[in-house]
Order: C-alpha cells, then structure tokens, then sequence
C-alpha cells in the first residue's frame, strides 16, 4: 500500500482549475491565521492554518507540476509529510471564517472541502473516525445505528404531523435520535401556530453532511437523490430545518448532485417563526428571565449568508430570541459573520475530538466573558460541542436551541414521550412551571455512537 | 545615454528585452496551463488544458454579469476593498506597492518604447521621444517612493510586529527583501547622477551611476521574469484574477 501511495503525486481531481488558481492567489498576509479557531487553541501548529495549508499544497504539487519537474521528472511524494500534510488539512472544522477575512477573496470552505477528497482517493484521508461516516449512513441512513422506522419515535401522541403538504420539517438524525427535545419543541411550536406541516418520516436519510466535509463524496448521491425526491414527491414547496448541517446540505450541496429541477425552498426555522412573531401569531405566555447570547453555527451562518441574505443567517434567530419576553439578550464580541466555530464540524468532532473539545471550550469562555447564562444556537452539533466544552471547563452556562426557548415561553409542553433512544439523550432542557428552570439531562447509556454527534 | 556606457548596447538591451518578456509570456502560459490541471465544473473530469482554464476563468469571473465583474474590478482589484476593511495600514502599504510596481513596469515599458522611436528615429520622433522620455522623470520619482514606502511598510511590519514575524518565512524574507532591495538600488543610481526628487545633488557621484543603473535593471528583470512566474510572486497575477473569479469573494 504504502509502494502504491508512493507512486502516485498529489491528485488534483476536485479541484476546480480556479480553485488551482486560488492557491497561488494566496498572498500570505496571514489575516485568517488570526481569526482561525482552531489555530487559536493549537498555536504551535501554524500548519494547520489556511495560509499553511496552501503553501504545503503549492509545494506538494510543485514536485509533480513545477518546470524542474517537466524537465528532470517528477519527484515522489514522501509519505511521512503526506500523513502530516493530512493531519493539518484534517484539522480544519471548515468553519469558513477565513474566506470571510481572505484579502485575496478565496472561498475557502470550498477549497478544504475539494482538497479532502483528493487525500481520500490518494488514501490518505479520512482522518480517524470519520472514516465510518460512509458506512453507517449508508448500512443505516443514519450515523447512531438507529432503526430508520424509529425516525418518529420521539412524536408526542397528540401532535399534528401530515402525509404531504406545502411545508415540511425536516428533523435530521441527531434531533431523531439524540436531542429530541429539539424535536419536540418544534413540533409543539407549528401546532401551536396552526401550521400545516408533513415529515418524512422513515423516509428521511442523512443528509450526509459529514462525508461531504470530510471528503468521501460518493454516498452523497444517494441521500441527496433520495431526500430531494421524497420532499418533492410530498408536494413540498418550503422545507423548514432547524439543523444548520441539514439546511447547509439542503440548500448548497444536494443540487450539486441533484440532476433535476428542485422547486422546494430550504429555510431555517428561525426565519420562518421570527415571520409568524412579526404576524402576531405568537402568544408568549411566560417570561423567561435570563441572560441569553446567540452562537452563530457556521452552516446556517457564514455559508449561507451568500445564498439566502444576511437576514436569514444572522438576524431572524436574534430576532426571535429578542421577541422572547423576559430575554435579556447579549451578542458575544465574535458574532455573525466573524464568529468563532464551535469547533464540531468538518468532520473534527469525530477525527480529533481532543481539538474540538478545546475549541468549544473558546467558545463557552466567550459567553461567559458576556455574562451569558444560556448559549441559544439553531445547530444540534454545536450545541453538543458546546456542551462538552461547557462540562470539560465547568462552567455552568446552559446550551439550548432558539426554538426551544420559544416553546417555553408560549407555554407548551414538550415532554418527550418514552422511546427506545430515551435513554440516549443528553442535553440541555428548560422546564417550566410557576418559573422556568434549566436542567441538564444526563445520559443513561453511552448508547452506539462510533462517531459522535458531529458534522 | 549613461546606461550605455558599460560595454552595453542599444542591441544587447533590446536582446534582454526580448528574453526576459519571452521568460515571462511562458512563465504565466506555464501556470495558466498548471492552473489548468484541475476540472471545469464539480463533477467534471481534468482536461490539463491551457485553454480550458481560460474558458473556466471566464464563465466564473462574468457568472454574474458585466456590472459584477466591473463593480469587483473596481472595488476589489484596484482599491483593495477587501484589504482595507481589515487593516487601514496593510492597506496602505498594498496601495503603495501595488500602483508603485504596476506603474514603474508600464513606465519602464513606455521608456523602452521611446528609446526604440530615439534610436531608429520612427516616423521623424527621436527628438518628441526623448522630450516624453524627460517628461517621465517625475512620475518616475513619485512611483518609486511609492514603492519605496510600500516595502519599507512591508519590512517593518515583519520585522516589529511579533505575530508576523513569526509566521514569516525565509520565502517571504527573499521576495519582500528583492523588491526592497530594487527600490533602493534605483534611487540610488538616481541619486548618485544628482538633480534627483526631493535630494537634488545631495549624493551626486555621476561616474557610478550607470553601475547601479544597470545592478537594478538586472535585478528588476530578473525579479520580472525569473522570480515572479516561478514563485509566490505570482499572486500578483493570481490575486486579481482570483477576486474577479469568485466576483470579489465572500
């Protein structure tokens, strides 16, 4: 294997010719050095830095492509600084902050995202875990081995959800079999406002978010294929996420593999419920007295923004959180579009957990910095990241999703009824009764996760 | 002229020319067709074509019409947008470097051009061309302290700031010490033939002149041709088509 390695230079096959363009376009005025998160907690490692990733690519292409090459041949590529080079493209969350600081313009989430598959077909990439992604979703259309008719479990009896319909709720995995509360809240949230919605049901797969960001792209036709044609076989004119993994997939990647037309709008659920409160069709029925700040996931944020404007990335889930009575809102100092990762995605959560732990742990010292009690956020995995950070500083900040604490305030009840993922469940919750509380529900079985909650 | 005085001719100068404009068309024909290793499109497959990089260039940079990419030419290229909205003095110091370097090569461009009307006197011109040629010494003065003012931003900046200068790399130390190192060699060749910009005839030695003349021809076209195509100097090709590529970035 490692001969057969040895043979082959660095692949260049997703790379867009502009993207080959982009990397000489690198100017190494070293402004996404300062901003990326996980340099920020891996100062020794400048290898992992945007700006050292594209020298190492330029220099690695070099010994295959540069004029000493066309005259002399070629010079293999050595293996140990091929693994390292991994490593570093590896380390990356994809968190894209450093293409909204590039002076040189480049997009750079999609640059990591077209170098990775290279590293696979070279194999070199994945990186640790991350490699299972492939075969869980498609042996499960899930990455927790969970049973795809259990995809509805968590559905209190007495909600409403249709066959078919204009709208539809796209849950997502981990909100189906991990953070149900999510779920639930949601549910309770578009009954409550007489919105007419269907689910997929065990019908909806991964979004395979994770093999897109770590580069195994093969088994994302499939779940894009297959999802994109369920939502249009239900007559769904407006699909509603309140994943931001899901809805980045939704609106960004699966027409990259989709061939025919999709005539479905992806929404964030902030955006479409920040509307409803604009309509007057929320009823707030409790307070809910605590110091809150808003963590901008960066699929829902900064990879969005371009597509579906600034107000749908950015305001519509503050401006839910600031409609909510009794919220004494507060941003971090690193928000919207110059926000800093979590830490969980670009497969990082599964591949180096120890990287993304430290990153989260960034994050929570960010809040605390404000003084917030409660981190809302519109991503399940930054919230599990968040979460872990939370536990691994000790710090006592609450992490819960936008929705939820709507849900509270309107007063509805979102139990979850007993399932066979309950004892799964780990997350953050509010009850509420004469006041509203935070709790943490601690898991009761470490349950099968390979991977981890992570994009 | 004085810079013909060290065994160089009209011919020999005019044979440099020629070489280094002709080490220069390839090296950018090299990397466009280098560039031109990767797809056109997300599912297409390699073409390893000069041409085809050029098409896929295109389509990019006008996807979103010709007001977007005018609009980014003007915004992104030439005032340096994105630059300045994340530091004021990075972005003087582009400014300076950029217009400085850009505008001293379309000078030295525009002088040969003259030397050649002089030297062959074309269509009766020799003496309006070295009339234009006396008129282009002060721009020639002012872009250069451009320049001048650029790089010295350039070499402080690596030199006092910790978090830059730590992350600078031997690489970084060559390019920013050569374009240092040309600036201050024309001035000073300007310098030692006296009545100079600003100095007058402060440092005026005219019997070495031409020796520094020609150290920074040599240098300049070296750096032209041999270093820029063939290193991380390419960015200045790269940068401008990459922010009209993607209409500006993020």
């Amino acid at each position: 294997m490692a001969d057969d390695k040895k043979s082959k230079p660095l692949m260049t096959g997703y790379m867009l010719s502009t993207q080959l363009l982009e990397i000489d376009g690198c100017n190494r005025c070293q402004e996404c050095m300062k901003w990326c998160p996980t340099f920020d907690v891996r100062q020794d490692r400048p290898g992992i830095t945007p700006m050292y990733k594209n020298a190492k690519w330029r220099e690695l292409m070099a010994r295959s492509h540069n004029l000493r090459s066309k005259i002399f041949g070629p010079k293999p590529l050595d293996e140990d600084e091929m693994t390292k080079f991994t490593e570093d493209v590896y380390s990356c969350t994809t968190c894209g902050v450093c293409g909204t600081v590039c002076e040189a313009g480049i997009k750079t989430v999609e640059l990591w995202e077209a170098m990775r598959p290279n590293l696979v077909d070279r194999g070199n990439g994945p990186y640790g875990k991350q490699s299972l992604f492939p075969k869980l979703v498609a042996a499960d259309k899930n990455p927790y081995m969970a049973k795809q008719e259990d995809r509805l479990c968590w559905l209190p009896k007495d909600a409403k959800v249709e066959e078919s319909g204009k709208i539809a709720y796209f849950a997502g995995c981990t909100a189906a079999y991990r953070q149900q509360a999510l779920a639930v809240a949601t549910v309770r949230v578009l009954n409550e406002l007489d919105v007419e919605f269907c689910m997929l049901g065990k019908d909806e797969w991964c979004c395979a978010s994770a093999m897109v960001r770590t580069g195994q792209r093969p088994v994302m036709k499939d779940s894009a294929v297959h999802n994109v044609d369920a939502l249009k076989d239900r007559g769904v004119e407006t699909v509603l996420f309140a994943c931001a993994g899901c809805l980045r997939n939704s609106a960004i990647d699966w027409p990259l593999w989709y061939e025919g037309n999709i005539n479905y709008e992806s929404m964030p659920l902030s955006a479409f419920l920040r509307d409803k409160i604009k309509e007057g069709a929320v009823e707030f029925k409790r307070p809910i007295n605590y110091k809150v700040t808003y963590h901008d996931p960066c699929h829902n944020g900064r990879h969005l923004m371009h597509l579906k404007g600034k107000d749908w990335a950015f305001e519509a889930h503050r401006q839910v959180l600031q409609a909510i009575p009794g919220i004494q809102f507060q941003d971090m100092v690193r928000n919207r579009a110059l926000q800093r990762c979590c830490g969980a995605g670009g497969g990082v959560k599964a591949g180096i957990p120890d990287l993304a732990l430290d990153c989260a742990k960034a994050r929570v010292k960010d809040a605390e910095e404000v003084g917030a009690e409660i981190v809302a956020s519109s991503c399940p995995f930054c919230r599990r990241n968040i979460m872990d950070g939370r536990n691994a500083a000790g710090s006592s900040v609450k992490m819960l999703d936008v929705v939820e604490l709507l849900a509270a305030s309107m007063g509805l009840d979102t139990t979850i009824p007993e399932n066979p993922y309950t004892k799964y469940q780990e997350q953050d919750v509010i009850v509420c009764e004469d006041v509203c509380k935070l709790e943490t529900v601690e898991r009761k079985e470490p349950g099968k996760d390979v991977v981890g909650e992570a994009h | 002229m004085a810079f013909y005085t060290l065994g160089l001719t009209f011919n020999i100068v005019i044979l440099l020319t020629v070489i280094v404009l002709a080490v220069w068309i390839y090296g950018i024909y090299f990397n466009f067709k280098k560039w031109g290793i990767g797809s056109t499109g997300y599912h297409d497959q390699l073409r390893y074509s000069f041409w085809l990089f050029l098409a896929t260039w295109i389509h990019e940079a006008f996807k979103d019409g010709l007001w977007v990419f005018i609009r980014t030419l003007i915004l992104d290229v030439l005032v340096l947008r994105r630059t300045l909205a994340r530091s004021p003095i990075r972005w003087i110091m582009h400014i300076c470097m950029f217009y400085g370097f850009l505008t001293l090569a379309a000078l030295s461009g525009l002088g040969l051009f003259m030397d050649i009307i002089e030297h062959f006197n074309l269509l009766g011109l020799a003496e309006q061309a070295e009339m234009v040629k006396g008129y282009m010494e002060l721009p020639f003065d002012i872009f250069g302290y451009l320049l001048l003012i650029g790089a010295t931003i350039a070499i402080f900046r690596r030199i006092l700031i910790k978090f830059v200068r730590d992350n600078t790399s031997a690489y970084d130390a060559f390019l920013i010490g050569a374009v240092f190192l040309i600036t201050i060699t024309g001035f000073y060749a300007e310098w030692l033939r006296g009545n100079a910009f600003l100095v007058g005839d402060a440092f005026a030695y005219p019997i070495y002149a031409p020796h520094f003349a020609l150290i920074h021809t040599l240098l300049a076209l070296g750096l032209f041709a041999f270093v820029l195509p063939w290193s991380k100097y390419i960015h200045i090709i790269a940068t401008p088509m990459t922010l009209l590529a993607n209409r500006g970035g993020e």
